[in-house]
């Protein structure tokens, strides 16, 4: 209780100091659209060559795409990590935040939180909604629910490697180029993994389980029957990786050397 | 109670070194070499409650270190640390909230939204129930005298008006323990005095513990009776500020000016047996040096004022500063 009062807090002065800049919401609203609106017409340039990808045809291939943008756009709104390295390690920023009686970690995400990345969930449901008008889905009372959980199980397996990457500069104050890498990796996540080799199909799966976070949720809501126990089972591989993520963590805050003067 | 309490306090860095040239680099991808740094090396340390302790030292002798073990920012490598009563890198979330800290070069508050709403975050930070955080606030806006400040952000401010609002900051929940770590660097004469005062007021009136490392020793003059002092990781002094002056100030130099003139020999014959050496410096004007610990200024003056009426009187003595680079160049061999 005690955090998500404090997040409140967090909030409502980001707002404030956004505010100021309104014309910058709709920007980057513009922006992260048309950003998605590219990705949209690459899959559709693929499907003016050929009817079906391994048996999945354009719309599904769409749904999935959008289902995708959902956790993504929950997980860059509140694991904004990208510059922590420079910002808390190099800039020292870290030793303030451990001077402070909040978990390290839970002061970094309020403090570094881009709350109108979230935006990107209205684009994901146009996306989706646009690929629902020709697919002919049935919806149970249980599915909003799923799809609750679903969401929120993708954006712990982000988090959580993500979190895990961070943590490396918590031993090295060197720059380290892998998390571009593993960035384009779970893109891979946003397309049927059947298309994929067998060897990239394991390592999305259960190395580093991106197919958890656009895929395997979204075919269960295709209703195909073939990847079920996948998305199943996908709150529990996000609560898995959230918590390897947050051990990282805590493992390397007893590492940290501290800025130097 | 002691506020802080250090046994054989360790903090060891690895220090990765690279090989030269590109082979070395190389080479560097397979086999690191590396040794290992003792920055803080086996102190220890006690300060009571209420005490205000200047923790001085060069560049790199480890204070900063220390500081940051001390407020649970680092892990120390060895050594038992308790402060407050808690093991700060392991309570950490419990023992913050007794604790205030000031870094000097590093702002505390957050840069881009205003002062006031800094002060209302550090509220729900800290959990400070209303009634009593906005007495305790309103008392420190007075005597730091920020009120015209609250509604700007700090990265508008003054360093001055800055560390001003730091300080208010840093003191939000009440801490029994205050950490300042160059809490004067780059201040005017007005703002540091200001901030002296502001110090010696909360030490008395709510007890506060302080710490206070500091390059000004002025500051350390102002405030502190008792000085840590830090070499290469080892404490090599730790007492009172007199003491120090008594053991490293050498010579004390009175310069006498009389009122009629006097004969060498007549000063030496009157002050015999103190240890003190008279030089001329013209017929009426003499200047004696005591040597260190063997007499004091009243005993030679008590010896002369009957006799020889003086008309001026000018003290000489080391400066804190001097006394300090003295023990740097020529290391502790007294203590």
């Amino acid at each position: 209780m005690f955090h998500l009062r404090l997040f409140i807090e967090y909030f409502k002065q980001y707002m404030k100091t956004r505010l100021e800049y309104r014309w910058d919401f709709v920007a980057q609203f513009a922006t992260d659209f048309l950003f998605q609106a590219v990705n949209l017409v690459f899959i559709l340039v693929v499907f003016q060559h050929t009817k079906s990808l391994n048996g999945w045809n354009q719309s599904e291939v769409i749904f999935i795409y959008g289902y995708f943008l959902i956790p993504w756009a929950v997980f860059s709104a509140f694991f904004n990590l990208w510059d922590f390295n420079e910002r808390y390690i190099i800039r020292g920023e870290l030793d303030r935040v451990l001077t402070r009686p909040v978990h390290s970690l839970v002061q970094v995400i309020m403090e570094t939180m881009s709350p109108e990345s979230l935006l990107g969930v209205l684009t994901g449901l146009i996306v989706m909604g646009y690929a629902m008008t020709d697919l002919h889905l049935h919806w149970s009372w249980t599915d909003p629910l799923l799809f609750l959980l679903f969401t929120l199980g993708g954006v712990a397996v982000y988090a959580g490697i993500y979190i895990a990457l961070t943590s490396i500069s918590l031993y090295t104050d060197s720059k380290t180029d892998i998390q571009p890498i593993i960035f384009n990796i779970g893109s891979y996540g946003r397309y049927p993994v059947n298309i994929y080799h067998r060897v990239i199909q394991f390592a999305l799966t259960w190395v580093l389980p991106f197919a958890f976070v656009g895929f395997y949720p979204a075919s269960f809501l295709l209703d195909q029957e073939q990847w079920k126990g996948y998305a199943l089972i996908t709150p529990l591989v996000g609560a898995v990786y959230l918590a390897i993520g947050i051990t990282c963590w805590n493992r390397g805050i007893r590492h940290y050397r501290g800025a130097g003067n | 109670m002691l506020s802080i309490e250090a046994h054989g306090l360790t903090k060891e860095f690895k220090v990765y070194q690279s090989r030269p040239g590109l082979t070395g680099a190389f080479r560097d991808l397979f086999s690191r070499q590396y040794r290992i740094i003792r920055a803080v090396d086996s102190i220890n340390l006690e300060i009571s409650e209420g005490e205000m302790v200047g923790y001085i030292g060069e560049n790199g002798a480890g204070k900063s270190t220390t500081i940051k073990m001390l407020t649970g920012i680092l892990q120390p490598t060895a050594g038992q640390l308790k402060v407050n009563g808690f093991d700060p890198h392991r309570e950490r979330e419990k023992f913050v909230k007794t604790i205030g800290v000031v870094f000097g070069q590093r702002s505390q508050l957050w840069w881009d939204i205003a002062v006031q709403e800094s002060f209302r975050l550090l509220q729900k930070v800290y959990q400070i129930p209303a009634d009593q955080y906005k007495k305790h606030l309103d008392r420190m806006i007075e005597v730091l005298d920020i009120g015209s400040l609250l509604d700007q952000p700090v990265r508008k401010l003054s360093l001055g008006q800055r560390m001003r609002c730091e300080l208010a900051a840093s003191l939000i929940h009440r801490p029994s323990l205050l950490f300042l770590d160059e809490p004067t660097i780059g201040l005017d004469v007005l703002v540091k005095e200001n901030i002296r005062q502001f110090l010696k007021e909360i030490n008395r009136e709510f007890g506060t513990t302080i710490l206070l490392t500091t390059h000004d020793l002025s500051d350390i003059e102002a405030l502190c009776s008792r000085v840590v002092m830090l070499d290469q990781g080892k404490i090599i002094y730790d007492g009172s500020l007199t003491q120090l002056r008594t053991m490293w100030g050498g010579n004390k130099k009175v310069h006498l000016e009389m009122e009629q003139e006097v004969m060498l020999i007549d000063l030496e014959a009157r002050t015999d047996g103190l240890g003190v050496s008279w030089e001329k410096r013209g017929p009426r004007q003499y200047t004696a040096h005591l040597r260190n610990g063997e007499t004091t200024v009243s005993e030679v003056l008590s010896r002369l004022v009957q006799h020889v009426p003086i008309q001026e009187m000018q003290i000489e003595e080391a400066s804190t500063e001097e006394i300090v680079r003295k023990i740097y160049s020529e290391g502790m061999t007294v203590a």
